[in-house]
């Protein structure tokens, strides 16, 4: 039986100081299981994912925290630990090494330290390893670029968008929830949008 | 059979000299070859087991737990922990191992002050009697500890429990997984126990499971590195300790697996197919019959007559195909499905072969119930002679040789085959190694088959003077297939093995005695032999002579009735194949 009492703390413990350590947990918008949550971490500083907001889904076993949780990325990331295919991480805490004395806070701060040291020779994606070590410059620039187009949603962005669609004579209303569900994608949301 | 009066001289002599030196042999290496394989059975696991950590302790002053630990990161290797402690010191070893060596009284002391503390795992605050700390002073409570020992355990990783500290690399200690388990989940505990007498099996790589179906619950331990080995559980099941299939040498391990692979999608499929099918003389393919006249139209369009396989137009009628005959008798006639039809022969040549001696084997089996019946009949004829034991030693020496003739064809298929041997030597010197081998071959089929003949007679019937004819003969032809059995896993090994594939498979070396039943160990070994044979166990090399010495004195002491087996066995005429009779009926015959 998963330990509530535990998951209640760790989360109220994370989110504390989710404006310093730029780490929060919350419940996954579907639902209300304490089963299925959402991580967000902050890029870290002086690296291409700078300013970028991730997105993680965390999916705890029953026996969690003595089995380790299920973490994957939803926002799009390119870096050699992260599938830039679906967002699967490789990093040893979330396997093996997993302690029942870690917690949620620290699995995703083990993600930031692994955002900002890839470790491209154990790769969880080959090509983003193999440019990451044969074309670094190649390397930064896409992972800047992925960072921009899919980690960073700010308002004046969402606002661009909105007026943008606007212009091409869709209702604000309709607009705003469109892009909304494609999770601010403006094609997407065009796409969405045409189809009624 | 020897009809010639001087060859018989020369015979006897060369029985005389054999029997010599097998006396050597008796006194000599039996002993040591005795106690180079033993059965572990459900009860001894735990005193091998015992006797293994023991040693460690002797020379290093730590817990049982943690000379568990140490055996189990090393692999029940006692000598491999005493060379890495003298190498890299004994801080390296504990550290790899996972034996943590920080002072626990200072810490216990200042805990057990405090009467509370919070568990990092659930984050409760619990009271110290409910918390456990391990050896390397990390502390959680109870509850904590316990699912985490299930959720372990349940995963297969009762060896290695490591301290639920992130950084943490100590082992649990065993008896507190014991004692929080066995509380509230007494199965699983039990699992755990298991699983850790059971290292002493899996981890260790000179003990093995004896594969036998049902399973008789054992293992066999040996006492050398040589794994390339024959031997002999308790159940009765002799195997290769190696790959663990059926003894099979002098056919390594690769090839004798592959051999069996190849028997079991072939046996079938290629009687059926040499039966039924004709292959096309165009793309080779086999086609089976399903009706109709002669002519045969295969799936690649060609037509062929079924009688004789060659290729023909399509015109015919129900009795003759236009412009084919093939009811005359041709000489040289070159088909072109040869090609494809000469890997399959090949095949089917060996298999044969392989296939006739097995099938022997089995007739023979019958031959030793005879045996033992013209036994009984002679024994009651009263005569001169009483000692019979020339007949069953012949019988086991057929039954061996028997089985190595078989499995030289799978040898002799892959060797001399092109699938693992292609390119490796020239043909030439591929002709001659096989002329040679097939010589060896030759021979020790020809004596076999000699053999086989002289203990089929009905020497019981015979005049008294023809018996010791008989006994001769097969006293002579066992010594002689002994001979050239040895001869041939001499050629096999270092002609054959050593050139073609330096790094390979070997194979077992050849036992002229036939593979040693392994010894039990004595389950209810007192500590204090233990002591004295660990004592003597891990200084192997060192001290060899105090190993000689100290167990026997302790066998003698303790169990005397292992030795007792021993010599009874030796009698039986089941372990000692070629072994001519004890002397004092032999000068009853000379004279």
């Amino acid at each position: 039986m998963l330990d509530a009492a535990r998951v209640q703390k760790e989360l109220v413990e994370c989110n504390k100081d989710c404006h310093i350590s730029g780490i929060s947990v919350d419940l996954h918008r579907d639902g209300s299981s304490l089963y299925h949550l959402t991580g967000t971490i902050s890029g870290p500083l002086d690296t291409p994912y700078e300013g970028g907001a991730f997105e993680i889904d965390i999916v705890l076993s029953e026996s969690y925290p003595f089995q380790p949780p299920k973490m994957q990325f939803k926002t799009k990331v390119w870096h050699p630990n992260i599938s830039s295919q679906n967002g699967a991480i490789c990093l040893d805490i979330l396997k093996d090494q997993w302690s029942p004395a870690l917690t949620l806070k620290t699995a995703l701060l083990s993600l930031q330290a692994l955002l900002s040291a890839p470790a491209p020779n154990d790769p969880q994606d080959a090509v983003v390893a193999k440019q990451c070590l044969n074309d670094h410059t190649t390397f930064v620039a896409t992972a800047r670029y992925w960072t921009e187009a899919f980690a960073m949603r700010t308002t004046v962005g969402t606002e661009e968008k909105v007026k943008k669609l606007m212009e091409m004579g869709f209702p604000e209303n309709l607009v705003r929830s469109a892009l909304e569900n494609v999770k601010g994608d403006e094609n997407m949301a065009l796409e969405k949008l045409c189809s009624g | 059979m020897f009809e010639d009066e001087n060859e018989d001289a020369d015979l006897y002599c060369y029985d005389f000299d054999q029997e010599f030196e097998y006396d050597e042999y008796l006194e000599g290496p039996r002993t040591v070859l005795a106690s180079s394989t033993q059965v572990i059975t459900k009860e001894s696991l735990l005193a091998a087991q015992k006797a293994d950590l023991q040693s460690v302790m002797q020379f290093l002053p730590i817990s049982e737990h943690n000379a568990r630990v140490l055996l189990i990161e090393y692999r029940w290797n006692v000598e491999k922990v005493l060379d890495v402690l003298v190498d890299k010191g004994k801080d390296y070893l504990f550290a790899e191992a996972g034996i943590s060596t920080s002072k626990r009284e200072d810490s216990a002391s200042s805990s057990s002050s405090s009467s509370s503390l919070t568990c990092c795992v659930c984050f409760d605050d619990v009271s110290s009697n409910n918390a456990s700390m391990m050896d390397c002073c990390h502390t959680y409570c109870n509850t904590c500890w316990t699912t985490y020992f299930i959720v372990k355990i349940k995963d297969g990783q009762s060896k290695r429990i490591k301290c639920m500290d992130p950084k943490c690399n100590t082992v649990c200690d065993e008896t507190i997984v014991r004692n929080l388990v066995g509380a509230t989940n007494p199965q699983i505990a039990d699992c755990f126990e298991r699983s850790l007498l059971e290292s002493y099996i899996e981890d260790n790589n000179k003990v093995k499971w004896c594969p036998s179906v049902p399973h008789c619950g054992n293992a066999i331990r040996v006492d050398h590195d040589d794994i390339y080995h024959e031997v002999e559980c308790a159940c009765g099941l002799q195997f290769c300790f190696n790959c663990l299939l059926v003894t099979h040498s002098p056919c390594p391990c690769t090839m004798w697996k592959l051999w069996m692979k190849k028997c079991q999608d072939e046996s079938e499929t290629v009687n059926w197919i040499t039966v039924n099918t004709k292959p096309c003389p165009k793309c080779h393919k086999h086609v089976e019959k399903d009706g109709g006249c002669n002519l045969v139209s295969c799936i690649c369009g060609q037509n062929f007559c079924w009688l004789c396989g060659v290729a023909t137009g399509r015109d015919h009628t129900w009795t003759s195909i236009v412009g084919h005959t093939c009811g005359r008798y041709e000489e040289n006639k070159v088909r072109g499905s040869i090609r494809a039809k000469n890997e399959l022969h090949r095949y089917i040549h060996y298999h044969n072969r392989y296939k006739l001696h097995l099938d022997s084997l089995n007739l023979e089996t019958k031959v030793k119930v005879k045996t033992q019946e013209k036994i009984a009949s002679l024994e009651s004829k009263q005569s001169k002679m009483i000692d019979f034991s020339w007949a069953l030693n012949g019988l086991n020496r057929l039954f061996k040789s028997r089985r190595i003739l078989a499995h030289s064809y799978p040898l002799a298929f892959f060797i001399f085959g092109n699938q693992l041997c292609h390119g490796k030597i020239t043909r030439e010197q591929r002709d001659t190694k096989k002329i040679l081998f097939e010589d060896y071959q030759q021979q020790l089929e020809y004596n076999v088959e000699r053999l086989s003949k002289a203990l089929e007679e009905n020497f019981d019937t015979f005049e008294e003077l023809d018996v010791m004819q008989t006994r001769l003969d097969i006293i002579n032809l066992s010594v002689h297939v002994d001979n050239l059995c040895f001869k041939m896993y001499d050629y096999v090994e270092n002609d054959l093995l050593d050139s073609l594939f330096p790094t390979g498979d070997r194979i077992a070396p050849y036992i002229s005695k036939g593979i040693e039943r392994a010894l039990e160990l004595p389950a209810g070994i007192s500590k204090q032999s233990v002591d004295l044979e660990s004592s003597t166990d891990d200084k192997t090399g060192r001290h060899a002579s105090l190993k000689h010495d100290l167990p026997r004195r302790i066998e003698d002491g303790e169990c005397s009735s292992k030795k007792r087996k021993e010599e009874a066995s030796t009698g039986d005429g089941f372990l000692d194949l070629n072994v001519p009779p004890p002397p004092s009926p032999h000068s009853l015959y000379k004279g």
